[in-house]
């Protein structure tokens, strides 16, 4: 144990004095918050381009048509440009749109709306609005009471009523509650996996240097595998770190929420252990692997292929979402490579948690981890040694049976 | 002299191919040994069995003056033949870090490691990136990595393997200098003459078996026979007919004749028929070198010998 330990040292002193790995870990943050603040950015700048509207109206509605669109970001006036001016008006300026009401609009129910190119693309649902005060004049004009006018004026709407639902939207409070530990737990893992990946890296790079030998004359192969797996995942939580610092501040200050209060729920530490097993389990691949590889660039289909399986739960997150309770939830939930990001899905998605499922897939996520654990050590052993050129699938089941 | 190491009927196989096979040998305090063979002999597999990256089939492996089972890797210090460094870290980073590993006081292994440096002519080299060294200076710092921790004992794969002489020059002094000072060596080579200068005691493998092991003046009495050079115009028959001659090489005007053991050379020069023309004639021991070429090269000139000894 002492030598994983100073192996495992050396791993996370040697990453931290890298300077590549060193701008990688503020630069995951840093493109996280661009990716969600950016479109931000640019829609605000389309709600600040304000449609100037101008209205042609005879019929003295003016004022019902301008407390109709008070909820709009429109800027109204009135004109006395005609029809027939409204191009050469239109050219001159940006974002704008002509709207002529007559007595014809009345009686046909048509009104007619000049835009140009500028003119934001949801003017002609937002114009919709001014219909409203037209209906009303409409319905004056047939002479129906005024109980009968409102029953008229106030049309039909379709409520929606879905039984599941007490009172929320996508982000009502409960929703959250339940979301932020489950994101919080995603991105531990995530970055606990993406920085794992550099075992596969450190493991192969091991070999390439041709450094295995020196070291393994010091220490046994399951005290350099262990050391391997325990830096790495300790840079993995530096990352966490640093990105909660980062990222956090600007999420509170964005979402406006109370944050910290919602994540910090025992759920978490079951989001946790999930996210921790599941980097334990990938990380005995990577190391696996790594030893089996003289180089990244000559990887083999099978070692590109075994890369792969962290991503393999984004197979499940369609089914997940649409039924976090169905079938392809709970298989998922089984496999060892899909569950761990299955689990924190789902689990963030559910209202009530199915323990005894939790509790099977845990069972089953800390079985295979052994069982890797056990088969990653055998491949290490011999496949670090060996110099110059990839291991075959054939050979690497020869050393797994060996 | 005290062993240190000792190695007992080791043997090895690979599928059902057999690498290595009864291979013993001693290795004791203050003394190299030589652990000798062409390529594919069984040399690394052997290093590597002694130092338990592979697991030997039969036989037993003894460190002396260690307790308990195991290897005692903090007392060995090791330079395999497939070696290099992290390429991305600074040289001094480096020597602590395999310092630490043998569980070696780190002020102390620094002060060696700068010592060291200084001794092969990289000195301020100890906070510059390994990936910055040249080849030779790289082999010096594995050899330092190898001994930083004052190692009992001493394995050396090929340590001159890439070196150029005056780097080889400075590596044997430095291992002369090491042995003198009680530290047990064990060097594999197949670079003959810097072996015949530095060995105390040779252990020659070929295709996984011992052929010869004993001291290195003893091996050279006993299978290096004279031979002697003659320059001149000589017939075949005439130069084969010599007394204790056993086998003669001609290459147009000179010949080389291979002697019997035990000739006196004195005396053998005064037997020599008085027709022989003779323009230039030099006697002297076959090296170690071509003992070496004879054996691998399955000339079996020596069978006879080793045979008698194996």
């Amino acid at each position: 144990m002492r030598n994983t330990m100073k192996v495992a040292r050396w791993e996370i002193k040697r990453n931290l004095k890298n300077k590549s790995f060193i701008i990688g870990m503020f630069l995951t943050p840093i493109i996280f918050l661009a990716f969600l603040l950016l479109p931000d950015l640019f829609s605000s700048d389309e709600e600040a381009a304000t449609t100037k509207v101008y209205v042609n109206e005879e019929l003295g509605v003016y004022e019902q048509l301008e407390a109709a669109a008070a909820n709009t970001e429109w800027r109204m006036e009135q004109t006395d440009v005609t029809e027939q001016e409204t191009e050469a008006a239109l050219g001159t300026e940006e974002d704008a749109a002509y709207v002529f009401i007559d007595e014809e609009s009345v009686e046909t129910g048509q009104v007619t709306v000049y835009t140009n190119e500028e003119t934001s693309s949801a003017f002609m649902d937002e114009v919709q609005i001014l219909g409203g005060p037209l209906q009303m004049l409409q319905i004056e004009q047939l002479g129906l009471t005024p109980e009968e006018a409102g029953i008229v004026a106030q049309g039909i709407v379709f409520e929606d009523a879905a039984v599941a639902s007490d009172d929320e939207g996508l982000f009502s409070e409960n929703m959250l509650k339940r979301v932020i530990p489950g994101a919080f737990a995603a991105v531990v893992m995530l970055s606990i996996v993406f920085t794992g990946m550099a075992i596969f890296q450190s493991a192969s790079q091991e070999k390439k240097d041709k450094i295995a030998e020196i070291i393994l004359s010091s220490l046994t192969p399951a005290d350099l595998m262990q050391g391997k797996i325990i830096g790495y995942f300790v840079l993995g939580l530096v990352q966490v770190v640093v990105f909660i610092v980062i990222a956090l501040p600007v999420l509170i200050w964005k979402i406006d929420f109370p944050v910290i209060e919602y994540l910090l729920v025992p759920e978490l530490l079951v989001l946790l252990l999930i996210a921790i097993l599941g980097y334990l389990l990938y990380a005995a691949l990577f190391v696996g692997i790594g030893a089996t590889m003289a180089d990244m660039s000559t990887a083999g289909n099978f070692q590109g292929f075994v890369m792969m399986l962290p991503f393999s739960p984004f197979l499940f997150i369609g089914p997940v979402f649409s039924d976090p309770s169905g079938f392809f939830a709970q298989l998922g939930s089984y496999i060892p490579f899909t569950s761990p990001g299955v689990l924190i899905l789902r689990l963030s998605l559910l209202e009530e948690w199915p323990w005894v499922e939790i509790i099977i897939a845990i069972a089953v996520l800390i079985v295979s981890v052994w069982i890797f654990m056990k088969l990653a050590g055998k491949v290490f052993q011999t496949g670090i040694l060996m110099y110059g050129k990839n291991a075959t699938p054939g050979e690497i089941w020869k050393w797994i049976r060996a | 002299m005290e062993t240190m190491l000792t190695v007992e009927g080791l043997g090895k196989s690979f599928k059902d191919k057999r690498i290595i096979g009864n291979i013993s040998f001693e290795v004791k305090k203050g003394e190299i040994m030589a652990l000798l063979g062409p390529n594919g002999a069984g040399k690394s597999t052997t290093i590597r069995n002694i130092m338990g990256i592979m697991y030997p089939d039969e036989g037993s492996i003894t460190f002396h003056n260690s307790k308990g089972k195991g290897i005692p890797r903090n007392k060995i210090g090791y330079l395999p033949e497939e070696r290099g460094l992290y390429k991305n870290v600074k040289v001094m980073d480096i020597l602590l870090y395999l310092a630490e590993l043998k569980d070696y006081p780190l002020d102390r292994a620094k002060q060696r490691a700068l010592d060291y440096l200084k001794k092969f002519g990289l000195e301020g080299k100890d906070k510059v990136s390994v990936e910055e060294l040249s080849k030779g200076m790289g082999q010096k710092v594995q050899f330092i990595a190898a001994i930083i921790h004052e190692p009992e004992l001493l394995i050396l794969d090929e340590p001159f393997s890439g070196l150029d002489p005056v780097s080889q020059e400075l590596f044997k002094e430095e291992i002369r200098s090491l042995a003198a000072n009680g530290t047990a060596i064990l060097l594999s080579s197949h670079q003959m003459n810097l072996v015949e200068e530095m060995a105390d005691r040779l252990f020659l493998i070929h295709r996984g078996t011992r052929v010869i092991y004993g001291p290195l003046s003893e091996v050279k009495k006993e299978y290096a026979n004279f031979k002697c050079s003659i320059n001149g115009t000589n017939s075949l028959e005439l130069l084969e007919s010599l007394p204790e001659v056993e086998r003669v090489q001609q290459n147009g005007e000179s010949a080389v004749l291979y002697l019997s053991k035990h000739i006196q050379p004195a005396v053998w020069l005064k037997n020599l028929p008085a027709e022989l023309d003779i323009q230039e004639l030099s006697i002297d021991r076959i090296s170690l070198h071509e003992i070496f070429i004879d054996i691998a090269t399955d000339k079996n000139l020596l069978k006879e010998g080793a045979e008698l000894h194996a």
